[in-house]
């Protein structure tokens, strides 16, 4: 267990003296609720039997019994003040922690761990880990302390009973120890099951165009009640176990009240019927059931209690991976804090990159002064997109470096690195906001806009217009302040793409990078575009990734990767000059062109002249 | 903030009718449930019965009583017998109450099944609308934590609240029939309990409502940032992002401490308002028992008795809260499962068994993404009176700048929308009149957004339909030239994908798409061209030539950026803001020199001239 909780203990100690304070009000209320009123009913018990009692004595040990209540109940608002604050706090911090954390991981952890199963464990896991410190810890101190002084009065009241009633201790314990390692592992095979449950309905309802596409309802409804049978038969093999260890523990301690009774009633007989025999009071057996009767729930609760920590633990486990996943892209020791800012100067050297056994990226070098346009073109998969993931840092190379302004992008500043660059990808995310926060979303804060009169309303309006966004958003009815919904559903493809690009060229970065950005921009509007950038964009370093012989002219060098090597370079006239794979490209472009053009006669005969 | 409405939800006794109709499958197994509660509350309130007769017989009997005159091994014998007794009712106790918590779960795990399963089947049935409006985060909540709160409705809810009501009558009933004036004595403080608990229980409502609202807005920011982290770190916004999540995640623990807060008076009045009784029932019945009216037996009988009567009602305060919990959350399951299928089939919708010829016909057709019957604004308008009709077989591409409205048109032919005006028709039948998902088997729909389920290559390929040969499937990849990349994987067609692909490029998933669009063999093949546009060239002629084979025979209809992909079809449409311009074959349009050439020339300019 102590390597499970390790992690959590710093969170613990930050709040050291909320739980003091918490379980000194804890010691408080147990140790008036049960030295008060028992004891009190017990002696009144005994003053009525032997005929002692007055209505005085009686009224004053009703308000003796109001007093010790008070007492009692005060100190538990007390302490629910103190430890159950103290767990919601913690769990507010953990979930700030990970939050934290989770902006700093690199997005292979993103890929390798699916947004269900990050979002369950906020949530769920979080949920448990939260009940645990909460719940846990000011029941477990106090049936803890229930029990140590019960056991106490009821040793004072009489050894022989008190003897009795710890003897039921290991058996308990005996039980508890087997039962609850099995509670635990078929805990965790339910909360699996509901992982796998809510990763499926994310699926589906992310997907449900192909899923009505391709009218597959039925084979969806039907694989998601196979899960659910699943989670069903799990939960119900859990509660086989859960529920009769409470019951368990009823019937056990209802075996010490019967020993207790029949031992009891021996001593206490003995001495009713024979005055001289100092044994048992009524008013004390009475309070020693009391005891007894009072232990009950902490017996339950140790049952409680332990398998809250197993799940608790378990639940910790699975939060703490997430706390404590380093990112393997982040500023180490060999970053220099030095470094500001980026020219726009990039060269790569002897640059590989392998993952699983494959080789992506093979020896790239390649140099790319600032305020160039690099093309990038190749086959699907020969590696445009991750070679220009490298440059911003998205991941690192296996060998080889990538240089920016001469340093090593490991040397610079993640934050300072990816400040000048601007990204705009194939499948762009937008976010819940309005579309003018969408666009003004890489500016700096101060820059940023709150309302469409603030002056750096026209940086974001200029983008706007410079990614040919302006017109559309004007013909919304509410423009810039257009909510979009997730994944900015209510925009085109081609809007999100151009959405991605002015907010990408709002920050006016030293190096853009375009990752066939416009594939869902028709030409017309894509050249218009272009040219609009390259005005704007002069002396920025440019990295153009696409397949459009007609966009990739653009470039000042253009490179064609197959298998993760660059396969050809130059310009696109050395290119065409070189009769290789751009040239074959370019001409295949051309003949649907001329195969088109075909069908035209006044256009072969222009064709034909050149 | 339809979400944060929902919770604005108190007791409903029309909402909790609903959920009990859930339990009408399992009504023989839930009335075993209260039978079984009944039990345990019998057979719990029987031990201070028994210690009564313990200490008024044998223990302590009183004075005058013919009990005092037994010997003490008669004594003795007698509590032995009581014993028995209490070894007794503590097995029965032990017995129903296992019967009963396996019970509790059982039942309230086929609600949860069913729930779900009937929250799931809707939601598959619902409007692509629908989708559009609601994220994906709220969805996931109704058939998560919305669905356990029903679940926690019948368990923790509405079958503890039987079990204390059981308690409190089973305790009523021996505490009056032991001594009625004692009893009035010991429920006295029942109306200050009753006044307190209405005082608390709306404050507790107030902040569980306003807690529920803060940690749907946590988890929405929550699912959103990490889906988008890759664009938070790219634009620096980690910090910010950083601390506009804290603001939130703080006024969430805010929340949390209201809660806390009533919480921590709650417990102790009650406790102290118990103890009072407790006070009563020594104050009056120790009198009455200096009167000899009262036996100690009783008393103390009675000293349990208020313990044992507080506890429940201390419970259902708790119970309370998940009824009212439960009724936000079943307001909003129901919400679904009342949603209009405003793209619904009709109850005699036609079924076209053996697929269609392929007639595909658009009349007088005006749409907007609005739900039909909402007031369309004139800018609201996609497709503003668009008539066309492609014959079987024939082939026609829709070409036009983005936004015209090409992309609607083929989401009406799926009829993934209703159309506000006109007919959009399938083998000359209106397709509201036919039955959606054998519209939709026969129609293939390449979309622009490829989505890939996490599974393996072949099992997105045959979309879980087990009676597709895998020579099928291999010929489609050979066809679209995405077989080879395949093979070159670790595990070839058994290689797991990823959530939504992730570890493929844009170019393999769309070629994948391609051919999972191909083996399902439609009679209607619909494409969004953009779908190729992140393909190399060479892999575009690939698609272009399978394209050519698929088309063969059968009724196309391509959404074209690229003049080049339209070169096999039949026909051009040129549409420009929701409206057909221009119509006719690429020579026809060329020569008329309208918007067509245009565009023909904007994107050949260049190659032309270095040809």
């Amino acid at each position: 267990m102590q390597n499970e909780f390790f992690g959590i203990g710093k969170y613990l100690l930050a709040h050291r003296r909320q739980w003091f304070w918490g379980i000194f009000f804890v010691l408080i209320s147990v140790g008036a609720s049960l030295a008060g009123p028992p004891l009190i009913v017990g002696r009144a018990v005994d003053a009525l039997r032997a005929g002692t009692a007055t209505t005085g004595l009686i009224v004053q040990y009703a308000l003796l019994i109001l007093l010790t209540a008070l007492i009692s109940n005060a100190a538990t608002f007390m302490m629910r003040r103190f430890l159950v604050v103290a767990s919601r706090q913690i769990s507010y911090e953990v979930r700030r922690d990970i939050f934290a954390n989770l902006t700093k991981q690199d997005q292979g952890y993103f890929h390798n761990n699916r947004t269900g199963d990050l979002m369950n464990r906020l949530t769920g896991d979080l949920n448990t880990v939260q009940e645990m410190l909460g719940f846990g810890i000011s029941q477990g101190s106090s049936t803890f302390l229930t029990m140590i002084i019960s056991l106490s009065l009821m040793f004072a009241l009489s050894p022989t009973l008190g003897l009795v009633t710890l003897c039921v201790f290991p058996i308990i314990a005996t039980i508890l120890f087997f039962v609850i390692k099995t509670i635990g592992k078929r805990h965790v095979a339910v909360q699996e099951q509901a992982s796998v449950i809510s990763a499926k309905a994310q699926e589906n309802f992310s997907g449900i165009r192909v899923v009505k596409g391709y009218a597959i309802e039925d084979r969806e409804i039907n694989e998601y009640k196979t899960m659910n049978l699943e989670y069903r038969r799990r939960v119900i093999r859990l509660a086989m176990i859960e529920g009769p260890l409470w019951a368990f523990v009823g019937l056990l301690m209802n075996f010490v009240f019967i020993a207790v009774l029949l031992i009891g009633s021996r001593q206490l007989i003995t001495a009713d019927a024979n005055a001289r025999f100092a044994g048992l009071t009524i008013g004390q057996f009475v309070q020693f059931t009391t005891y007894l009767f009072n232990l009950q729930w902490p017996m339950l609760a140790v049952g409680v209690m332990a398998s809250l920590i197993q799940r608790g633990a378990s639940s910790w486990q699975r939060l703490q991976q997430i706390l404590e996943v380093q990112p393997a892209i982040r500023d180490s020791e060999r970053t220099d804090s030095s470094i500001k800012t980026v020219a726009g100067n990039i060269r790569f050297e002897n640059l590989s990159l392998s993952a699983d056994n494959r080789t992506l990226l093979n020896n790239i070098n390649l140099s790319i002064p600032k305020g160039q346009t690099l093309g990038i073109t190749g086959r699907t998969g020969a590696g445009k997109t991750l070679l220009a993931s490298l440059v911003g840092r998205m991941q690192d190379p296996s060998s080889g470096r990538v240089l920016v302004d001469g340093h090593d992008v490991r040397d610079i500043p993640v934050s300072v690195l990816r400040s000048h660059i601007g990204y705009v990808p194939q499948e762009p995310f937008l976010f819940s906001d309005t579309i003018a926060e969408n666009i003004a979303f890489g500016l700096n804060e101060s820059t940023q806009v709150e309302h469409a009169n603030k002056p750096d309303f026209a940086t974001i309006k200029w983008a706007a217009n410079v990614a040919g966004l302006a017109k559309d958003v004007e013909d919304f009815p509410a423009q810039y302040d257009t909510m979009l919904g997730e994944r900015g559903v209510t925009l085109s493809g081609g809007q999100r793409q151009r959405t991605a690009l002015a907010r990408a060229v709002a920050r006016k970065p030293e190096i853009l990078i375009l990752d066939d950005s416009m594939s869902a921009v028709d030409t017309e509007t894509e050249s218009r575009i272009l040219n609009e950038l390259k005005t704007v964009l002069e002396d920025r370093t440019v990295l153009l990734i696409g397949h459009r012989v007609s966009t990739l002219r653009y470039a000042d060098h253009i490179i064609v990767l197959e298998n993760g090597r660059i396969f050809e370079q130059g310009t696109h006239d050395q290119l065409i000059a070189l009769g290789g794979v751009y040239a074959e490209m370019e001409r295949k472009q051309g003949l649907e062109n001329v195969l088109e053009v075909d069908e035209e006669p006044s256009t072969v005969l222009k064709l034909g002249v050149n | 903030m339809r979400e944060e409405d929902a919770f604005k939800k108190q007791f409903d006794w029309e909402l909790t009718k609903r959920i009990l109709v859930y339990l009408k499958p399992y009504f023989w197994v839930a009335v075993g449930g209260v039978v079984l509660s009944f039990l345990i509350a019998v057979a719990s309130q029987t031990f201070p019965r028994l210690l009564k007769t313990a200490i008024d017989q044998y223990l302590a009997p009183a004075a005058g009583s013919s009990f005092s005159a037994l010997s003490v091994d008669a004594r003795l014998q007698g509590v032995a017998t009581i014993a028995l007794f209490i070894l007794g009712v503590a097995f029965l106790e032990f017995v129903t109450r296992y019967a009963f918590q396996f019970t509790l779960s059982w039942l309230g795990q086929n609600v949860l099944f069913d729930v779900r399963a009937d929250l799931f089947s809707k939601l598959q049935r619902l409007p692509l609308a629908y989708f559009d409006k609601n994220p994906v985060g709220r969805l996931i909540t109704r058939v998560t934590s919305d669905v356990d709160a029903i679940n926690q409705f019948i368990t923790n809810g509405l079958l503890t609240l039987i079990t204390s009501i059981f308690v409190v009558a089973a305790v009523l009933f021996n505490m009056f029939s032991l001594n009625w004036q004692l009893g009035l004595i010991a429920t006295a403080t029942v109306p200050i309990l009753f006044f307190s608990a209405r005082f608390f229980q709306t404050k507790f409502r107030d902040s569980y409502r306003d807690l529920r609202i803060k940690q749907a807005i946590v988890n929405t920011s929550l699912n959103e940032n990490i889906t988008g982290m890759g664009t938070v770190q790219l634009f620096n916004r980690e910090a910010r992002n950083r601390r506009d999540f804290n603001n939130l995640n703080s006024s969430f623990l805010r929340a949390n401490l209201t809660t806390v807060h009533w919480f921590s008076f709650y417990f102790p009045v009650v406790g102290l308002i118990s103890s009072m009784a407790l006070a009563l029932v020594i104050w009056y019945g120790g009198g009455q028992v200096i009167q000899n009216i009262v036996t100690i037996g009783t008393l103390v009988a009675f000293t349990r008795y208020v313990g044992n009567f507080w506890q429940p009602l201390q419970d259902l305060s708790d119970v309370i809260n998940n009824l009212q919990a439960a009724m936000a959350s079943s307001e909003r399951i129901f919400g679904i499962l009342d949603e209009p299928e405003s793209v619904a089939d009709k109850p005699n919708a036609k079924i076209f068994e053996t697929g269609f010829k392929g007639d595909v016909e658009f009349k007088d057709v005006w749409f907007s993404y609005k739900p039909v019957g909402e007031e369309v604004l004139p800018t609201d308008w996609v497709l503003r009176g668009i008539n066309f009709r492609v014959k079987p077989g024939e082939s026609v591409a829709f070409v036009g700048a983005t936004g015209a409205g090409k992309t609607s048109v083929i989401s009406l032919i799926s009829r993934f929308y209703d159309v506000q005006k006109g007919q959009v028709l399938v083998d000359g039948e209106d397709v509201r009149d036919l039955a959606q998902r054998n519209l939709r088997k026969h129609v293939g729909v390449v979309l622009q957004d490829v989505f890939l389920f996490a599974g393996t290559i072949e099992s997105n390929l045959r979309m879980n339909d087990p009676e597709i040969p895998i020579e099928r499937i291999v010929q489609a990849c050979k066809y679209v030239g995405v077989h080879e990349f395949i093979t070159s994987l670790p595990n070839g067609y058994q290689t797991e994908v990823r959530e939504r692909g992730a570890t493929l490029s844009t170019g393999q998933k769309q070629l994948l798409a391609f051919a999972r669009a191909l083996i399902q063999n439609p009679d209607i093949l619909l494409v969004l061209d953009e779908a190729t546009a992140n393909v190399d060239t060479e892999s575009e002629l690939q698609i272009q030539d399978a394209l050519a084979k698929v088309m063969h025979g059968r009724t196309s209809i391509i959404i074209a950026h690229r003049l080049s992909t339209i070169k096999n079809c039949n026909r051009i449409i040129v549409m420009r803001k929701g409206k057909i311009v221009e119509e006719g074959s690429h020579e026809e349009l060329l020569e008329k020199g309208g918007y067509y050439n245009t565009l023909y020339r904007l994107q050949y300019a260049d190659q032309e001239m270095t040809v």
